[in-house]
């Protein structure tokens, strides 16, 4: 029976990388979508846009760090759990209880604080939010602090299971978008269920084929998805429009 | 001097991919990603075809675009209904799905081991060995793919084009079947880039998958928007100079540990400037809307 002290313990360095994201975050809206939202640049511009942040940090990291694959070394390996016939290990376990904490941290924000009202309000209609007194462009920067700094954090648990590679951000970012578009586009529990959906899809998909095809299965998902229900598991057929 | 000629090859064929998506992208206001799809699957079709069946690259060309139109319909036929960044999604993965099937099916493809000793194009039994040559053929076929991109911009249907890509609701209304129209264009995208795809097969005479990979589709939509949106010249002007320039900083002496990242740097900063910046490209006159 393992413990868990041979996990991580809680340090600073956590939560220096996911200030350090925050960071980030706020430097390129400031630097790149705040100009843009001025010149009321259509959605499309904003995602070339931040394809070419992304071609940008990624290639920065693969200059300073080089291409190779790093790994974060968090104490000798032991062996995990036997729950029925699937096994889990600490680290793992971490990751899951880590990441339901912040989910609940990020609901409560969302839904409890004045803070997540303005940020809804914004999201739902800027210049009706302008009209009752909520400064647009103050929540935006709150939003990109608190989705940075959470994207942060999730890219440091990522990283106590897997590799790091300056390569790692593409897949993340891909997952993201399918797993949000099959959960409903703007519902937390929504992304939670799909998450675990394309999880769960792309894993069982290739228990009988081989693991290189998980990328396709996520995108057949994801475009099955687009064709047949685009608002998502949880979104409103009403939101169609917007779509 | 070989150098300089190989350069312009792959300008050529640069120029044949960005003219096809200009087509799409530019002239009727398609947000598409994944246009190295379409390159890929001519560039395999005509060297397996060649490898396997030691089928001649002029018809392994041909069939090689018409399966890329092929999949341009299919894929096409449902995701023309999409709009705007979820048509930009669709279609970035209809890119990763091409891409993991190359390197997956590796029965077909040989994965990731890529396929060695493609033919040449050869004319009258002479395979097109030096570089001039192949130079030829690729200005050739630049010359068709401009010619033919010229002629349905500038026809009547190239107009009803122009009008969904300003207001897709009043080609509606004048009783235009906007998504037959979308279809046919992105179809005529696919088969162009199939050639584009086939070129390079035949020259380079080695492929994998590392080629065409969802970056290379980036690389080619910088292209069409550098050059100019639903501009001809455009496209000439976007391929040269992103073909070309990167390949001056080999002369600055550097590693290509540091070369490669830095060139990608330079796409990606270059891509953020222009949106700031001229997002209708240098010569083009259309945004994105």
């Amino acid at each position: 029976m393992s413990t868990f002290s041979s996990l991580p313990q809680p340090n600073s360095r956590f939560f220096f990388a996911s200030a350090l994201s925050a960071i980030l975050g706020i430097a390129v809206d400031r630097l790149v979508y705040l100009p843009l939202r001025k010149n009321n640049a259509p959605g499309l511009v904003f995602l070339l846009a931040s394809f070419g942040v992304f071609i940008f940090i990624q290639n920065l990291l693969q200059l300073i760090y080089g291409a190779q694959i790093l790994t974060l070394r968090t104490g000798p390996v032991v062996e995990g759990h036997q729950i029925a016939s699937a096994v889990i290990t600490d680290i793992q376990i971490l990751i899951l209880a880590a990441s339901l904490i912040l989910l609940a941290a990020l609901w409560l924000v969302i839904d409890k604080t004045k803070m997540g009202k303005a940020i809804r309000a914004v999201a739902d209609d800027t210049v009706g939010a302008s009209v009752s007194g909520i400064n647009p462009e103050k929540v935006i920067l709150y939003a990109f602090g608190i989705g940075s700094a959470l994207a942060g954090m999730g890219g440091v648990l990522v990283s106590l299971e897997t590799n790091i590679e300056p390569t790692m951000g593409m897949n993340a970012i891909l997952k993201g978008i399918i797993a949000s578009i099959i959960g409903g586009i703007g519902s937390i529990p929504g992304a939670v269920l799909g998450g675990f959906s394309l999880g769960i899809v792309e894993n069982l998909g290739i228990w009988k084929i081989q693991a290189g095809w998980k990328d396709t299965i996520a995108f057949a998902v994801l475009i099955i998805f687009l064709l047949l229900r685009p608002e998502g598991i949880m979104g409103k057929k009403t939101d169609r429009d917007k779509l | 001097m070989e150098y300089l000629l190989h350069i312009l090859v792959m300008a050529g064929i640069y120029i044949i991919l960005t003219l096809s998506l200009n087509l799409i992208v530019g002239f009727t206001g398609l947000p598409a990603l994944g246009h190295i799809a379409f390159a890929c699957v001519g560039a395999y079709t005509s060297s397996l075809l060649a490898l396997n069946y030691g089928i001649s690259p002029w018809i392994g060309l041909m069939i090689g675009a018409f399966n890329a139109a092929l999949l341009g319909v299919l894929v096409g036929a449902p995701s023309m209904r999409l709009k705007g960044d979820y048509l930009a999604l669709a279609t970035f993965g209809l890119g990763v799905i091409v891409y993991s099937i190359a390197k997956n099916w590796v029965d077909l493809t040989r994965g990731p081991m890529g396929l060695p000793g493609i033919p040449k194009f050869s004319v009258l039994g002479f395979e097109l060995q030096p570089v001039w040559a192949y130079l030829l053929l690729v200005a050739v076929f630049v010359f068709i793919t401009a010619f033919v991109i010229g002629r349905i911009v500038d026809s009547p249907f190239g107009r009803v084009l122009k009008s969904i890509r300003e207001d897709e609701l009043a080609a509606l209304s004048i009783g235009k079947n906007v998504n037959r129209y979308k279809l046919i264009v992105f179809t005529v995208g696919a088969f162009f880039a199939g050639i584009a795809g086939s070129l390079y097969a035949h020259y380079i005479t080695f492929i994998d998958p590392s080629s065409f990979t969802a970056m290379e589709s980036i690389a080619v939509l910088l292209m069409v928007v550098f050059g100019g949106m639903g501009s001809i010249g455009g496209s000439f002007i976007g391929a040269l100079v992103l073909v070309i320039f990167p390949e001056m900083l080999r002369f600055l002496g550097m590693p290509s540990s540091v070369a490669a990242p830095l060139r990608q740097m330079i796409y990606g900063l270059l891509l953020v400037v222009l949106m700031l910046r001229r997002p209708q490209g240098i010569i083009g006159r259309y945004r994105f809307k």
